[in-house]
This record gives structure tokens, sequence and C-alpha cells, in this order.
């Protein structure tokens, strides 16, 4: 099987069935991408593909053939990820930091849709995150702030 | 395991006669599962099955429609688009879609309940030809569907209608991600001054979604008086009828929750 990760053409050779959240785990070493529930419950495992939110431990390998996977090990070096995580920080959007890097990912996704979502909107697009730590209210703030600080790049 | 991975309709159809593989649109469900020593057949870039289309008698969604793809197009109706925003988050809908839906075979699917209420047929294809099934015969009970083993689940037909009021209503543990414990559709329709259609669908409280078609007729043709005053004795016929199962919650607590749906949507009469 053949796709692009972050932005490379790369290979894997192994069960079709396979979860993508483990391939990228494990053969790829993206450990950005965390294992919360293996049920598509919590969010934690989020990455884009074709530009589009999925949970990885949904995703069966097989399914993705020719398909653009975007994690965070390859969406850090964007503006946009610069603007995301300057707001985070800047507003204690993070504490334990497990369910961030999807976070960030499903804010990203959201992004792309809507560049000046509501914060109906932003709860909404978050809704597949959980996040026991910071009662969410700083991360819809943050991704607010990147919004708007970084308007115009998406 | 082998990778199944077909581009056209023609060929998956082909595939699934010949492995009789287990077809993957979403993999919301699937992946769930985590089956072992599984051959998924990977319908999900089969173009053909991704459209949504019209007729003169339907809205035609395929099964490859995504969740979020219906929610951005014009032809799907409100009342599916009202159940389909509320399925889990926005990263399920990206990936779950209509087929995949109706072929986990639980009546606690969202979408499949809109199917009942609006009188949907399912349109399955194999090599051998195509069979449309009204979806309450395709549904025959919990995981167990009217789907050969050689055919595929093309599309949702779902005929079409002006629909003057109907209720619907999710009940879950949270918002967002949740599944539903209970969940009710009704549709009613009314003429000068007489009910001229109505449906009303439980999901969740059995093996199967429940309707009743029985009791939905002995409303037909009631004028809007009439059917206010018989309110109550509809009620008690479908609480006599609906024997619900245990799960997440009591049957008790379920059946109480249906009543209390029903008597809302009779409300609106």
């Amino acid at each position: 099987m053949n796709f692009y990760l972050n932005g490379k053409p790369v290979s894997h050779e192994g069960d079709p069935a396979a979860r993508l959240l483990d391939v990228l785990r494990d053969d790829f070493d993206c450990k950005s991408v965390k294992c919360g529930c293996k049920e598509g419950e919590c969010g934690a495992c989020a990455v884009l593909i074709d530009d589009v939110l999925y949970n990885s431990c949904c995703v069966a390998m097989g399914s993705i053939e020719e398909a653009h996977v975007l994690t965070l090990e390859g969406f850090r070096e964007t503006k946009q990820f610069a603007a995301l995580s300057k707001a985070f920080g800047e507003l204690s959007a993070v504490q334990c930091g497990f369910c961030i890097p999807g976070m960030v990912m499903a804010s990203h996704a959201l992004l792309l849709k809507n560049p000046h979502p509501t914060t109906d909107e932003i709860r909404e697009g978050l809704s597949g995150n959980l996040c026991r730590c910071t009662g969410y209210n700083a991360i819809v703030n943050a991704v607010e702030n990147a919004a708007k600080e970084g308007d115009g790049l998406w | 395991m082998v990778n199944y991975a077909p581009k056209t309709l023609q060929e998956a159809l082909k595939l699934r006669q010949e492995t009789q593989s287990v077809p993957y649109a979403g993999g919301t469900d699937l992946m769930v599962e985590n089956r072992k020593d599984v051959s998924y057949l990977f319908i999900n870039r089969v173009a053909e099955l991704q459209q949504v289309l019209e007729d003169e008698a339907y809205i035609r969604i395929g099964s490859g429609v995504t969740f979020t793809q219906a929610l951005e197009n014009k032809l799907v109706p409100e009342l599916m688009k009202e159940a389909v925003s509320k399925i889990a988050a926005p990263a399920i809908r990206n990936a779950g879609t209509f087929g995949g839906n109706l072929g986990n075979g639980s009546a606690k699917a969202d979408s499949v309940l809109i199917e009942y209420v609006m009188d949907a047929k399912i349109r399955l294809l194999s090599v051998n030809g195509e069979r449309i099934v009204d979806v309450d015969r395709f549904y025959k009970g919990r995981r167990d569907l009217d789907l050969r083993d050689d055919e595929l689940i093309a599309e949702i037909l779902i005929p079409k209608q002006k629909i003057e009021k109907y209720a619907y209503q999710k009940v879950g543990g949270r918002n967002a991600l949740a599944i539903s414990r209970i969940s009710f559709a009704g549709i009613v329709d009314t003429q000068d001054g007489k009910i001229k259609r109505i449906a009303a669908a439980f999901g969740a409280v059995a093996d199967t979604v429940l309707r009743y078609k029985e009791i939905e007729k002995t409303m037909l043709g009631k004028t809007v008086e009439e059917a206010k005053e018989l309110r109550e004795t509809y009620i008690k016929a479908y609480m006599d009828n609906m024997v619900l199962t245990r799960g997440r919650v009591s049957a008790e607590y379920r059946k109480a929750v249906c009543e209390n749906l029903l008597r809302d949507f009779l409300e609106l009469i």
C-alpha cells in the first residue's frame, strides 16, 4: 500500500486491516498520534487525510491507498501550526497535553473549512476531542485567537 | 489478509461475489470491532456509490455517501440532516456512511430511523442484478439483514415527499459522541383538517427500529379534533404493542421515555 505521509511518499507492507493509528506510531514513529480509546470516541488519534479529519484508530490501511496523511509531525512545520501553537500557549490551553495533538489537528481541519468560525462552530468542530484537564474553554478561546491572529493563513 | 480495493462498482461487485469479503465503507464500526483474520472489500474509493441523485420518484443517496457530505448536499431531506447532524462528531461523520450505518445492522443507527419513517427502500446490487427492498423488510433483526453474500448496498431510495410537521429526538448520554439510548422520529401531515399521513418510529429500544403501521392506520382520516381526543388511546395502543429490550438502560426507562416522546409528537397534530 502506497500513501503520502506528511508530504512524502511511503509504503506499508502489512495487513490491510491494520489500524492507521498503530502503523503511524509503530512503523513511522509518529508518536504525536495518541491512542486513547480505539473506538473513535476521544479524538486523540485524529489526523487529516486529504485535508479531512479522521480518527486514525478507525481507519484501516487498505482504505488510504494514494491518500495524503497529515500528522502533527508534518503540520508543525507550517505557519498555521505556529499560529495555533502561539494561541494555545498564550491562553494556557494545554495541561497534561495528551489530547493536544488531536485538538490541534481538529482545529486545523475546522479552520480549513471555516476560517472564521463562531464560538459554537469551534465547539462543534472540537466536539469529538475529549480533554480531561482544561475544561475546554481555554482551548476554544485559543482556536478563536488563532483564527483572528492567523487570519489569511487558512 | 488480502487487500481488495476496487475503483469501480463493477469491479466491487465482482470481488464481492468471488471473495465474500466484508464491505468496508467508512470503517467507523468495523474498526471498533477490530476483527481478526478478515479481508475487507474497500469500497470507499468507488465513486459510483458516493453520489446523491434525484429522479422523478426518489432522492437516491449512495451507500458510500458520508454523513458530512449529506449535510452539505441540497437534495438530502431536512429531517435526515437533523438526525445525521447529531451523529457522533466531525471525524466520525467525515468517515461514516449511509451504507455502513445500515450494514452494521443496529437498531441504534440514526439514519436508519429516518429511513423507516420516510418509507425508504434499499437498492441492492450484485453481478446478477438488482433488488429493491423496503427498509423495514431489509432490517430483519439485530445484525440480521436481508443481504446476500454476493450483494452490496448500493443506494438508499427516499421517496420524494412534502413533510408538513416532524419531530426528531435523540436521547443520549451527552451531546457529542453519544450512541442513541432512545431515538424517535415522527411525521404528520394533515389535509382539510384531517390526518393524511402519520408515521412514528422508535430507535435503539429493541432488536430493530420499531414502527407500527397498524396503529398509524387507525389515525388516518381522523379530524384534528378527533385525533386530539383519542391521543391517550393511541398512546396506550403503542404501549401495549411495544416490547422493549434492556440495553445500556433498562427496558422500563426506555418505555417511559418512548411514551413521553410519543406524547410530545402527538401534540404536533
